[in-house]
């Protein structure tokens, strides 16, 4: 029997391996991934230091573990060079950890997963590459760790989900921090105005400097090692080390060279199956309903659903709203990020204990947001969506946990 | 203490101990875990109870 092959070994790939086990015990199951494959919840990534932990606690199961777990084929440092979906087989280019062990070889398979991820969007800014990283992998991290050891500044670019964690983790274990962003408040895509400025406020707690409505025209290394960022407002801002956090983009380039209908992330149905349909797709490089949803909770739901799919119990994939936790210090926050632009924010609280909720023009919520001690409402505030049907189902929030 | 049970989320290792419960969510200490509600969500993964992720680990405070 051919091998379920997934490609890629992120959050996606591998708990589909695990929900396909748990259903059978006997499908043959390969993974092949291009970087070492290690399993670690990739959210720490923005919160180790407050959590002490280094990078290399952060991985939960290495190979080992998960090949006795998982009961999986695991091929690491391994690309994918193309796909024939005539037959049925992936033509893969081994490469070895030290970049010695070279060889292309075919893999058929039985159905094919991509779960290639995404990558951070490239800064358009002179001097930038070379200058700057990103952190979105562990082994990113890994480098990001050994740069920061003894250094002092950093400079975040872009003050979203990983921007904001960043700079609260950083500047609350001795770094110091500046932030930019082109909009007016940190999260602005996602959150009124009002509780971007608790945020701004509980980070700011740790000495950060906020630069919004700002952007960088150039980076440039200076002889001392130290990077120089040049705004367009005529300032600049000085650090040792520069992150760029200003979002993800999803890997499509394999679907599309293997003539897989794509957008900004590959096209699948609520099967989560592409264009060709022995071919699969889910997590960060798909879009769900025209919108890539880089998160865990819906590449985790579609991996579960598909699972029952691939071993024949062929089930939708349902994505009910679902509330993303924030870590910053000494304010933590959960959101449901609005699904519509078409509303209004409606806000209540007190200082940093903040209630906001989004409300399309009927009247329905749509999102929300809580800090501090208004937490405790998330339970009652899910089961007030006025319980729209997504693919057909009812959403299972029926009570609140008050 | 010795009947205080820890349990874990698979997705982010989030630890639930029925000893400490969540106050913040709203669960006072000493609560067990089946009596949290079957729609509760992982805090910081937003994975469900009953849909498999939570796990037993023992019956002792300490995790790792």
């Amino acid at each position: 029997m051919k091998p379920t092959i997934i490609i890629g070994a992120g959050h996606a790939g591998l708990t589909l391996a695990r929900e396909i086990r748990a259903l059978d015990k006997a499908m043959p199951i390969t993974i092949v991934n291009q970087d070492p494959i290690q399993a670690y919840y990739k959210p720490n990534l923005s919160k180790a230091l407050s959590m002490n932990k280094s990078a290399e606690q952060l991985i939960m199961k290495q190979i080992e573990a998960l090949k006795r777990d998982l009961g999986a084929e695991l091929l690491e440092y391994t690309s994918v060079l193309k796909i024939s979906s005539e037959k049925k087989c992936i033509v893969c280019h081994a490469k070895g950890p030290d970049n010695k062990a070279q060889e292309t070889f075919e893999l058929p398979y039985e159905n094919l997963i991509l779960a290639t991820g995404a990558s951070p969007i490239e800064l358009p800014i002179n001097g930038a590459s070379g200058n700057v990283v990103s952190v979105n992998t562990l082994q990113d991290y890994i480098q990001f760790r050994e740069m920061i050891k003894d250094k002092k500044q950093i400079l975040i670019i872009g003050a979203g989900f990983v921007g904001c964690e960043f700079a609260s983790d950083l500047s609350s274990n001795g770094y110091q921090v500046d932030v930019i962003d082109r909009e007016n408040w940190p999260l602005e895509k996602v959150i009124p105005e009002r509780l971007g400025a608790e945020i701004k406020h509980a980070i700011s707690k740790n000495g950060v400097n906020w630069h919004f409505q700002s952007t960088i025209d150039e980076i440039v290394k200076e002889k001392r090692g130290t990077l120089k960022a040049y705004l367009s407002n005529g300032s600049t801002i000085q650090s040792d080390v520069i992150i760029s956090a200003i979002g993800l983009s999803p890997n499509i380039q394999l679907a599309k060279d293997s003539g897989l209908v794509t957008s900004r992330g590959i096209v699948v149905d609520e099967y989560s199956r592409t264009s060709c349909c022995t071919i699969y797709a889910l997590g960060d490089c798909v879009e769900y309903d025209g919108q890539p949803l880089p998160f865990i909770a819906p590449a985790t739901l579609a991996a579960k659903a598909l699972a029952n799919t691939l071993t024949g119990n062929k089930i939708k994939r349902i994505l009910p709203p679902q509330p993303v936790a924030i870590k910053i210090a000494n304010c933590p926050i959960v959101l449901c990020p609005p699904k519509t632009k078409e509303g209004s924010w409606q806000v209540s609280g007190d200082g940093q204990d903040l209630e906001v909720a989004f409300f399309n023009n009927k009247q329905e919520l749509c999102g929300f947001a809580l800090s501090g001690q208004k937490i405790s409402l998330k339970g009652e505030y899910l089961s007030r969506y006025s319980k729209p049907k997504i693919n057909g189902s009812v959403l299972p929030h029926a009570s609140g946990i008050n | 203490m010795s009947n205080s049970k820890i349990w874990q989320c698979l997705t982010c290792e989030f630890v639930y101990s029925e000893a400490t419960g969540l106050p913040e969510e709203g669960i006072p200490p000493g609560t067990a875990w089946e009596d949290i509600p079957e729609d509760w969500l992982c805090p910081d993964c937003a994975m469900g109870k009953d849909d498999f992720v939570m796990q037993e680990i023992q019956n002792a405070s300490q995790s790792f």
